[in-house]
């Protein structure tokens, strides 16, 4: 693990490399709090690397509220706030719940203004998801809240269950329950064809 | 079924990798949207910002404390631009009609025939009502702090939580991405109703929670009561006040009371109530809500903060602001303890 006083060097040289669009090694290889430290300083280099560790998972978090076409947009609206809100992330360690809970109330808010995530938003997207992939998507929406989002990020965004963890801030053994459960319950419901 | 592939992929499950590949065309995989400039910031250009801005906060401050003593002038300095409707208001202790701005330190005061449409930075908007006293208390990028003294206000924000904060009299209350009202009535009271969203409403170490279409009223010195629904049954509503005003035998009729709808009154009960009181509080909310398996009675009856909060986040994703085509809660009790 690196250790937090890196921090400084790490946004030294997120930001040398920012001009050329190349993130270095040092800023893939860093931790989500120096991360956090380093894009709070104006590394865009280093927020792009939080956008690529993170953007599945947001995606996942918005596709449990609203319908596929409009989710891509709340993950873009959600990184855009979060790069312009970053300073009033208390501890950058906790970006990662800060940023989820962050994700839902866009969600909820988009899924307010346009009503219930109705399945012709589902198909706006290239490629159209395939009747039964729509069918799949409706019954895991119909699934408790708590396992929702993370069969969603396993199943639709495929990060394994310590990645759901290291992106949520849930304890891996909440993940492992999660997953477990709602995975049975999705069975039963698709076997019973009742979504 | 082989919960090895479901969890890191390892082994083989061909159900779990069908809908991996059923699904898998939704992922996301669109590129970060460019971002605008922001400001690099060090640590030690950090400090020397805050040293600069505190020197440059400190000779403006000593030169208008010589030029002009008395309240922060409306109109001609940074802070929450406004426009009054209707007769004539005051800003900073000098009359205010149409636009202004309010700026740090200055009270804002409504007649009783106007009102006033307050901009909050840039994260939302507030109508000030007539008669009410309103001050910007402080405003930067890790928080815009008001102060109601009196009156009420309806406040819209889109912000990240704990963002934006009024204080009264009464209570402290802490935006969590929401729309609500405020209001400070004639006998010191504070009485939040939320419209959209969450609120927190803190004081004397007591926090009350309160989603969309739930109210909760606070009494100077005593800290927020117990929110319940707007809509609630008068049963409930009288129990939770009698309870919130100190009769702990009220407590069981607020819980007979409390029906599937009244998570909200329930979990709130439960956050503030004292030790021998929250197993009863406890079992009451597993009959409205399926704990989740991971949230361990015990816990929660110990008073830990991270099981009592982890059943709050749950009921706040599942039930209080889940969106209007998810399912209610089907009442199973809890599969394990």
């Amino acid at each position: 693990m690196r250790s937090r006083s890196s921090a400084p060097a790490l946004s030294a040289a997120a930001s040398s490399v920012d001009g050329s669009g190349v993130a270095d090694a040092e800023v893939r290889d860093a931790t989500v709090a120096e991360l956090v430290e380093a894009a709070r300083g104006g590394s865009a280099a280093a927020f792009t690397t939080l956008y690529q560790r993170f953007h599945r998972a947001v995606h996942a978090v918005a596709l449990a509220r609203v319908g596929a076409a409009d989710a891509g947009d709340v993950v873009q609206d959600v990184f855009a706030r979060a790069w312009a809100k970053l300073d009033t992330v208390r501890e950058p360690a906790a970006f990662p719940g800060w940023l989820m809970t962050l994700a839902r109330y866009r969600a909820i808010d988009r899924a307010r203004a346009r009503g219930p995530a109705a399945s012709e938003r589902d198909l706006a997207v290239s490629p159209p998801p395939t009747s039964e992939a729509a069918a799949a998507l409706r019954a895991i929406r119909a699934l408790p809240e708590a396992y929702r989002e993370t069969l969603l990020m396993r199943l639709v965004e495929e990060l394994t269950g310590p990645e759901i963890a290291a992106r949520t801030g849930l304890t891996p053994e909440s993940v492992r329950v999660n997953l477990h459960r709602g995975m049975k319950l999705l069975r039963e419901r698709l076997a019973g064809g009742t979504p | 079924m082989n919960d090895e592939y479901l969890w890191d992929r390892t082994g083989d499950d061909p159900e779990v990798a069908g809908l991996e590949r059923l699904l898998g065309g939704l992922a996301h995989d669109a590129p970060l949207a460019p971002l605008p400039p922001r400001s690099p910031r060090s640590p030690r250009g950090r400090w020397v910002a805050v040293a600069a801005v505190g020197l440059a906060a400190a000779a403006a401050a000593a030169y208008l404390v010589a030029r002009r003593p008395g309240p922060p002038r409306c109109g001609s300095d940074t802070g929450f631009a406004f426009a009054i409707r209707g007769g004539a208001a005051r800003c900073g202790g000098g009359v205010a009609t149409g636009r202004g701005v309010l700026p740090v330190g200055a009270w804002l005061e409504t007649p009783a025939d106007a009102t006033a449409d307050v901009t909050v930075a840039d994260i939302g908007a507030l109508t000030l009502a007539g008669g009410s006293r309103l001050r910007l208390v402080a405003t930067g990028a890790a928080e815009h702090r008001l102060e109601l003294a009196a009156g009420a206000l309806s406040a819209r924000v889109t912000a990240p939580p704990r963002l934006f904060v009024v204080d009264t009299p009464a209570a402290r209350a802490v935006d969590l991405g929401c729309a609500y009202d405020l209001a400070v009535l004639a006998d010191g009271r504070t009485r939040l109703t939320v419209t959209s969203g969450v609120v927190e409403l803190a004081s004397h170490d007591r926090i009350a929670h309160v989603t969309v279409g739930a109210t909760v009223t606070t009494v100077p010195g005593r800290g927020p009561g117990t929110p319940v629904r707007v809509d609630a049954p008068p049963a409930l509503a009288d129990a939770v006040a009698r309870y919130d005003a100190g009769d702990a035998a009220s407590l069981a009729p607020a819980l007979a009371a409390a029906g599937a709808a009244d998570t909200l009154t329930v979990w709130n009960l439960l956050a503030n109530a004292p030790p021998p009181e929250r197993a009863a509080v406890l079992a009451r909310l597993d009959q409205l809500f399926p704990r989740p398996e991971w949230i361990l009675e015990r816990d929660v009856v110990a008073g830990q903060r991270a099981a009592i909060d982890g059943l709050r986040d749950v009921l706040t994703s599942a039930v209080w602001l889940a969106p209007s085509d998810d399912a209610p809660p089907d009442g199973r009790a809890p599969s394990k303890k």
